[in-house]
């Protein structure tokens, strides 16, 4: 796979002939020219003719050059808001639980509500990296690298609510399963334990998976860092102590890229391990959500105790992961140069057709939830489903019906962002539009965080015994908390653009036209 | 907790070892608790004299004649100083403890509680005789004394909440000089000497200028007292004043017997009730209501098709929770209930009701009728007095008038109720001066400027009196203003001396309760602010040099009691009882009632009906009391019955008045729910106050719960709700004609309320589950009656082909629909329903711990609790129990508007009718703690196993092992578990801001401490922390808490067992906290495998199995949400009402011989509301069709 052989892109940039900034005309019924509907022809994954050192030079490109006026704006806008955010977790953790607004009747609200939602946008770089790869979907590569930093992200943000929501923060050590002399276990039967082997797997896998591939990068890096060093270009750090930038970069890359010498040894290694990574982390795409699911599904609470939960929260959480991929790198391929290059129309239709896909999957899961509700004839599921989620007060009142649900709004955003708004993916116009992406993508991050509130609080709220029924309202701090999380996941990844790779080199190099010197028609011998 | 600990049951033994023997074969009681008799002996033994000596050297001289006040007053003072030491501290605090170490006094055993008898007097008179807890000289928890008549162990709201009242840090602490508005803190030397000096000049004036305004309580030796200080000052004047009293009964008896005489009630004997307006069962006057409910209960308990059961008619207009237990309740405005009274008084002699007398042509000519009077009701209720003659019981409340008072005496005494059901006890003097009298004839002294010195004892007339009288003002002429007061009150704040009284439970006195009987009160501990007794506060008004309340008491008694020889005998067993004497046979009243009352119904003419613009407004005595308790947070955040409202009171009006007036609250789902202010005129007064509708509440009348509103009183009740006060006056406090209601001009159009429950409705579900008599009889008979072999097929076979035999109450729930749970693995537990006689019931049970097996459900003991809903009366007496014994915190108003309340049992309140827009619907009362589930869902989702399951079938909850993620409580289908979202235990919760300005729409702005990090955070004040029962931990923050079935309770029995080596632990042992409150006894708590016990039932019958194993076979028995296989070991028994058929419609009627049927979709059907199976059937229909569809793919016998 390594092997690189000259093209004649390359050869032209040997002989002067080759001139990247000048587009190569293309046919507009294909967009950028990747939406082609022949399926004999082969759509260019990388735009422009590319050759492997431009893309190094964009690659690596972000992470060496100040990146555009934008970027200190909106971090400083993001970094502000996951420290205020922060703050907020500290006052709830000297106070206690109450400075959110659970009761009695809501023990759960948004706390649940956003670790679940967190978990869920970590889905899509898992699913992106690994089945996609075991799958030999090579569109992943130019999305796979960002797609795995969302998930590192994403479950940090979402391990932090199940660690701060607890009363008694300062036990949270109880959960694990430390041998003791009093022989007290953790609870092997309890959903939430599986959640923390789970989701605590989860983010060892998927951290594992993303530094490895990261690390021939890390060595492009450093090597590039090196190389200016010795030329003694590039500007300094603090201009009177000569520590130069490249100094720090060489340092920290060289650490971090574990002595990697590009050496085929290592590249068979690599590979090796890649696949068996890959390998590992596709069972976790499934467990993870699956487990988390079980949260609820376990317990006898209706609107909760679902079967069906395990296949409707991986769908789901495939689906919110991908509108919150598409959600970051559509604005990220408008403020980055030539990064169209890389992320091309025809992987936002392909990430566009995921999201109309797993959509539906969670439609058809929102309208089993209310059949079988009646088929059960459990008057208990069925009062969930009617009065707690769906009927809005006033049609309640013109059908003569006893009561309507509070929270109707919640579930109506959540059918008409999760099940009504990709479903204009049916249609090339939208699904090629990134514009429309984008607003879709930014509905559905919506519609699966009511999803998850509709499950959570409009089930808890009203349960079985009316005497006790209530309502959740949340208070600023669980307002700024959320907001804070959000803060948290883009800093982080407008750290991950500004200082990590973000793309697989290694990997896009190889999906190029011209690591493969035969032309597709020669392969029939 | 067991006799042998006193030393004083069994003469004198000399050894411990021979005291213990004696104890051991005297005292089986069946509570097996220590009652106080008398320490004097025991703190003069030559030994303690010793110890003292050692410890107190200093000291040793003061106990000189020692009684047991000396030595606790030394116990109580050093644990509160070395509490209050701690306080200003900044670094670690330096606690000074007085070990137990030797020499101990020999009734205590560290760790041990005692048991001591008292009483407390109850506003207005009558009395309640309790028996106090104490741990190490420290009073925790009040209960009901068994041995006393009034209470036979049984205990109500106030009482439970007077140990709070004891350790209130608002107390009054000191005796204040303020003569000019600055306070000066003065000792008690300051103040004898001032009053000696000052009393001095009455004695030469005759104690001209001098008045007393005093509560009006009973009591023997206040009366002794008050007539030494008559004979010193002849022409003193005295006021015994209740602001929230029943003058209408006092004047009402005095009408109908020529003298004021006291109703004694005898509920049990009375097969038909008819109140009018009264709350006979919860906030009588003069201390009924616990015989009263204890009566009532009697004849509700229904075990067999055979039991007979009282039927109670309630007319009324506000809700009372008598009325909420009511057969059939009418729905009139007060005025409409008095004409109702007149109607049926009319309808009886017209039915053949003879010995009347001159009355029956007095009413003849009586206008008794209008459009809001059923003639229907009024017949059919005559007949079923008639048919009960001798045997039925009516009784009128403070709102009717003395006119309608006297008729219903007139009424009793001729369908020969009298010796029967009610018997009568004249009244002394002092009792039965009105209210409105003593107010206002203090008023007038003080005005005119004729008193020089008043002295208030107990009373707060300047918060309570009528708006009208202005007697803020007139006090404020008076030269000097003694009040005696044992907390903070208005009064007291414009006294110029504040004088600290000691509470009831620090101070020697006795009480005399409705029935005669005459109860000593003792202290538990000396005056934690070294207070004086109002017993004491008299003598110094009198002059005396040298006073003690013992001996004025003891004084008092030796002429009452034997002879001298015997006294000291008779008086210890006086203290160990709780009772001097008991209660007199009640005298007949004077012949001729008829006639006089005839006399004074001649002046009766029907009031014209409330309009909306012609208001009627009741003032009810809510849970704080007539304003005395407001500040304890306990009452304050017990919700009233109905309502479900706590921190505050509102003007309660009835849906379709307040839509008239336009004055409805917000919806429930909000989240504030606030009430709109509302400018209440009545009695040339007016007052702003929150409305809020209640459905049930008579249409035109306006309900306004006395007591709140106070401006000085405490952390926690100053500014709590409002004052109504102000527009009471008149004739009768307790009611107002011609009010009228406008939306509050000025300032804020609403106001926020908290409630503790926001939804009524049952919503169609099989939760409390309620039938009639005639059904439950129809069902014993014959349990598939009229049903074809289907039907009887889908009974007693499962939809899996299961055997099953569902009982009545079972049927009318879930299970007769769905599917009866198969585990698809065997419980490990192998837990029944039904117990399994066991070969030797008391084998010790494995933990599971030790052996690696499960608990084996099969072993002695298993515990369980049965709550008979036909019994429950919604009082909320558990809840505060349970508070008081399990160091449950007050949360305060913002959290529980949160829906935070932490309380572990609560009382569900459901209202049911044909629909939701019933102006009369019924009430369902069901009472919820943790059910203790044998396949508890809490216990499988809790990741650190913080709440397992006992061998004995208990839930525990481990405290110290909880994390805190509330997952328990999401899968709790009960929701009985309780979150500590903060340090509500340990740190001043927010009551200290619960008043105004607590909620946003009250104040400026709101203010919550609790959103306070605990660390900066004021500490609960040491003085509160005495109350804590030691047996239970206080919870920090971030763990769930619930009802433990009071283990610490089960625990100490099990120790107690132990040590006399007794086997198993005897049925009735003891109680949990919330049975032992119970005053109907609804909740039965005991061991469900105890099939050996015998016992007598209150109808006589014997039984053998413990009380709970029997409450769990009848047939009335169900579990709440049974159909989750949850297994509950609380269960719940059906509630049966006993329509009278006359009044009952034709589809109800219907139903008794079909109770399981359902589907009916008439409109008729439902119009009578009750019958179970039209409650939660409606929406079967549709849901019905799925699950045939669903059974019939798999296949299953449907």
């Amino acid at each position: 796979m390594s092997a690189i052989h000259p093209d004649e892109i390359t050869a032209g940039r040997l002989d002067g002939s080759y001139k990247p900034d000048r587009p190569i005309a293309m046919d507009p019924a294909t967009g950028d020219g990747t939406l082609i509907d022949d399926p004999s022809k082969r759509p260019p994954l990388v735009l422009n003719n590319r050759s492997f050192h431009d893309i190094t030079e964009i690659v690596c490109g972000y992470c060496e050059q100040r990146p555009g006026g934008w970027w200190l704006p909106v971090f400083g806008l993001v970094s502000t808001l996951a420290g205020v955010g922060t703050l907020m977790i500290i006052y709830l953790l000297v106070t206690g639980v109450g400075v959110w607004g659970l009761n009695n009747q809501v023990d759960w609200a948004w706390d649940i509500t956003n670790f679940v939602f967190w978990i869920g946008i970590g889905h899509a770089g898992t699913l992106i990296s690994a089945i996609l790869c075991l799958l030999k979907q090579k569109w992943r590569t130019s999305i796979n690298r960002a797609a795995e930093a969302m998930t590192i992200f994403a479950v940090v943000c979402a391990g932090t609510y199940p660690g701060i929501h607890v009363g008694r923060v300062w036990m949270i050590w109880m959960v694990f399963p430390i041998p003791n002399a009093n022989a007290i276990w953790p609870n092997f039967r309890s959903p939430l334990l599986w959640d923390v082997f789970a989701v605590s797997t989860y983010f060892t896998v998927s951290l594992l998976f993303w530094y490895m591939g990261m690390i021939p990068d890390f060595a492009t890096l450093r090597d590039r860092a090196v190389l200016r060093l010795k030329n003694a270009s590039g500007p300094t750090v603090v201009p009177f102590i000569q520590l130069r930038q490249d100094t720090l970069r060489a340092w920290i890359y060289g650490l971090l890229s574990m002595g990697w010498r590009f050496s085929t040894r290592h590249w068979q290694n690599y590979e090796k391990a890649y696949i068996m990574l890959a390998g590992v982390s596709t069972p976790l795409v499934l467990s993870v959500h699956s487990i988390v699911s079980f949260d609820f599904a376990t317990s006898i609470l209706p609107g909760w105790h679902t079967t069906i939960f395990p296949p409707y929260f991986v769908a789901g959480a495939i689906f919110g992961g991908f509108a919150m991929v598409l959600g970051l790198m559509i604005p990220a391929r408008e403020l980055y140069p030539n990064m169209k290059d890389l992320i091309t129309l025809r992987h936002l239709e392909n990430m566009a057709k995921i999201i109309l896909v797993t959509g539906s999957m969670v439609g058809f899961a929102y309208f089993m939830e209310f059949f079988i509700a009646w088929y059960s004839g459990n008057q208990y599921e069925s009062d969930v489903f009617v009065y707690n989620r769906m009927m809005p007060p006033f049609l309640a009142e013109m059908f003569g019906l006893s009561r309507g649900a509070p929270y109707w709004w919640a579930y109506w955003i959540m059918i008409s962002c999760n099940v009504i708004s990709p479903q204009v993916f049916w249609m090339k116009r939208f699904r090629t539009s990134p514009l429309a992406i984008f607003i879709v993508s930014m509905a559905v991050t919506v519609g699966m965080w009511f999803e998850r509130f509709v499950i959570i609080v409009t089930s808890l709220h009203r349960a079985f015994l009316p005497g006790e029924w209530g309502m959740f309202f949340p208070t600023a701090v669980d307002i700024i908390t959320f907001i804070g999380t959000i803060g948290i996941f883009i800093t982080l990844f407008l750290l991950f653009l500004r200082f990590l790779p973000a793309f697989a080199m290694s990997e896009i190099k190889n999906v190029l036209p011209q690591a493969n010197p035969h032309p597709p028609h020669a392969d029939h011998h | 907790m067991s006799m042998d600990q006193c030393h004083s049951t069994v003469g004198h033994p000399k050894t411990p070892a021979a005291k213990l023997r004696a104890a051991a074969h005297t005292q089986v009681g069946v509570t097996g608790r220590a009652y106080w008799r008398g320490l004097d002996d025991a703190a003069d033994t030559p030994e303690f004299r010793d110890w003292l000596e050692r410890e107190f050297p200093a000291g040793a001289s003061m106990i000189s004649g020692e009684t047991r006040r000396t030595f606790l007053k030394l116990m109580g003072a050093s644990v509160a100083l070395a509490g209050a030491a701690t306080l200003p501290g900044c670094r670690r605090p330096d606690h000074k403890i007085l070990p137990y170490s030797r020499d101990v006094p020999e009734e205590i055993i560290p760790g041990k509680s005692l048991y001591y008898a008292t009483s407390m007097p109850l506003p207005g008179g009558g009395a309640e005789g309790l028996l106090i807890e104490t741990h190490e000289g420290r009073p925790t928890k009040v209960e009901g004394n068994p041995l006393h008549p009034t209470n036979r162990g049984k205990s109500s709201l106030w009482s439970q909440a007077a140990i709070l009242e004891l350790y209130d840090p608002d107390r009054l602490k000191d005796p204040v000089y303020a003569p000019k508005g600055a306070d000066v803190a003065r000792s008690w030397q300051d103040f004898t000497l001032w009053s000696k000096e000052h009393f001095a000049s009455f004695a030469v004036s005759q104690g001209q200028g001098l008045v007393f305004l005093a509560e009006r309580r009973s009591s023997p030796t206040l009366n002794v007292m008050r007539s030494r200080i008559e004979e010193r000052y002849p022409r003193a004047r005295w006021f015994f004043y209740d602001p929230a009293g029943d003058d209408a009964a006092i004047e009402g008896s005095t009408l109908a017997f020529g003298k004021p005489m006291r109703e004694v009630i005898k509920l049990e004997n009375a097969n038909v009730i008819v109140t009018f307006d009264r709350d006979l069962l919860h906030n009588d006057c003069g201390g009924n209501a616990l015989p009263n409910a204890r009566g009532f209960g009697a004849r509700r308990r229904v075990v067999t098709a055979n039991d007979t059961m009282n039927r109670l008619y309630a007319v009324e207009s506000a809700w009372t929770v008598t009325g909420s237990k009511a057969d059939h309740r009418i729905r009139l405005s007060p005025s409409q209930v008095g004409v109702f009274a007149v109607a049926l008084a009319k309808e009886l002699l017209g039915q053949g009701l003879t010995g009347a007398g001159r009355l029956a042509d007095v009413l003849g000519r009586a206008n008794a009728g209008g459009a809001a009077i059923d003639a229907k009701f009024v017949s059919a209720i005559a007949k079923d007095l008639l048919a009960n003659r001798g045997k039925s019981f009516l009784a009128a409340g403070p709102a009717q008038s003395p006119e309608i008072h006297a008729l219903v005496h007139a009424m009793n005494a001729s369908l020969g109720n009298v010796g029967s059901t009610v018997s009568y006890r004249p009244m002394s003097a002092p009792d039965s001066m009105l209210a409105a009298d003593a107010i206002a004839g203090a008023t007038e002294e003080l005005s005119s400027g004729r008193c020089q010195t008043i002295v208030c004892i107990g009373v707060n007339p300047v918060y309570d009196a009528p708006g009208a009288t202005r007697f803020a003002d007139a006090f404020a002429k008076a030269k000097e203003r003694i009040v005696c007061s044992v907390g903070n009150n208005e009064t007291v704040a414009a006294a110029t001396w504040q004088v600290p009284m000691a509470h009831a439970l620090e101070s020697w006195g006795d009480t005399e309760s409705a029935d005669g009987t005459l109860s000593p009160i003792q202290p538990m501990i000396a005056p934690l602010f070294a207070a004086k007794s109002e017993l004491e506060l008299l003598g110094i008004f009198a002059g005396d040099d040298n006073v003690d309340g013992y001996e004025i008491v003891r004084n008092v008694y030796r002429s009452r009691g034997p002879a001298a020889a015997g006294f000291d005998a008779w008086w210890r067993r006086a203290l160990h009882n709780g009772v001097f004497i008991a209660g007199e046979a009640p005298a007949a009243p004077a012949p001729g009632t008829a006639d006089r009352v005839s006399t004074s119904m001649g002046n009766w003419r029907a009031p014209a009906a409330a309009s909306s613009d012609k208001l009627e407004v009741v003032f009810t005595i809510g849970n704080v009391g007539d304003g005395r308790f407001a500040n304890c947070g306990w009452l304050q955040e017990i919700p009233d019955p109905l309502s479900k409202i706590c921190w505050d009171n509102a003007a309660m009006v009835s849906p379709a008045t307040a839509e008239k007036l336009g004055i409805q609250q917000t919806d429930p789902t909000d989240k504030k729910q606030k009430g709109r202010m509302i400018r209440l005129e009545a009695n040339g007064a007016s007052i702003n106050i929150a409305a809020w509708a209640v459905p049930g509440i008579a249409d035109n009348t306006v309900v306004v719960p006395l007591g709140y509103g106070r401006t000085v009183c405490g952390s926690v009740g100053t500014g709590v709700g409002f004052n109504a006060y102000p527009i009471s006056g008149g004739r009768n406090r307790r009611i107002a004609m011609n009010a009228s209601v406008q939306r509050a001009g000025e300032g804020p159009g609403w106001y926020e309320i908290s409630t503790t429950q926001s939804h009524g409705s049952m919503e169609g579900r099989a939760i409390v589950r309620e039938s009639d008599m005639p059904a439950w009889a129809a069902f014993a008979a014959d349990p598939f009656k009229g049903m074809t072999e289907e039907a009887k097929k889908h009974l007693q076979v499962d939809s899996y082909g299961q055997k099953r035999d569902l009982n009545f109450a079972e049927r009318l729930g879930e299970l007769a629909h769905t599917p009866a749970n198969v585990n698809a693995y065997d419980n490990p537990q192998r837990g029944t329903k039904a117990a399994v006689p066991l070969a030797n019931p008391h084998t010790a049970n494995a933990e599971s711990s030790e052996t690696g097996t499960p608990p084996d459900f099969a072993t002695s003991p298993q515990w369980g609790m049965s709550i008979d809903l036909n019994l429950c009366t919604g009082c909320n007496v558990c809840t505060v129990a349970c508070q008081a014994e399990n160091n449950i915190p007050v949360v305060g108003k913002i959290e529980v508007n949160k829906g935070r309340e932490l309380h572990w049992i609560r009382i569900d309140r459901y209202f049911t009718g044909h629909d939701r827009h019933d102006p009369s619907p019924e009430v369902a009362h069901q009472p919820v703690a943790c059910v203790h589930c044998e396949n508890a869902p809490c216990e499988t989702v809790c990741p650190v196993n913080a709440t397992v399951h006992g061998p004995e079938g208990m839930n525990y909850m481990v405290y110290n092992r909880c994390i805190g993620t509330r997952y328990c409580a999401n899968n709790c289908p009960y929701k009985v578990r309780r979150f500590n979202f903060f340090d509500y235990g340990v740190k001043k919760f927010n009551g200290d801001f619960i008043g105004a300005g607590a909620m946003d729409t009250v104040g400026a702005k709101p203010a919550n401490v609790n959103l306070i990090p605990p660390r900066l955070r004021q500490k609960l004040d040491e003085i509160t922390k005495l109350q804590m029962n030691p047996d239970v931990t206080v919870r920090s923050r971030g763990v769930m808490e619930k009802c433990s079935y009071c283990v610490q309770r089960v625990n100490e029995a099990r120790i107690e067992v132990k040590l006399k080596n007794m086997g198993g632990i005897p049925d009735g042992m003891f109680q949990s906290a919330c049975q032992q409150a119970c005053p109907t006894d609804a909740i039965v708590f005991g061991d469900i495998s105890d099939t050996s016990t015998a016992y007598t039932d209150a109808d006589g019958t014997t039984r053998t199995g413990s009380r709970v194993l029997n409450m769990r076979q009848s047939g009335r028995t169900y579990s709440l949400l049974g159909f989750l296989n949850t297994r509950p070991r609380t269960t719940y028994m059906l509630a049966v009402r006993n329509p009278n058929p006359e009044l009952v419609s034709a589809a109800r009627k219907g139903a008794w011989d079909h109770p399981f049927e359902h589907g009916h979709d008439d409109g008729a059907a439902h119009a009578s509301g009750g019958h179970a199976a039209l409650m939660f059937d409606s929406t079967k229909a549709d849901q019905d069709a799925g699950y045939r569809l669903s059974l019939s793919v798999l296949g299953a016998h449907a």
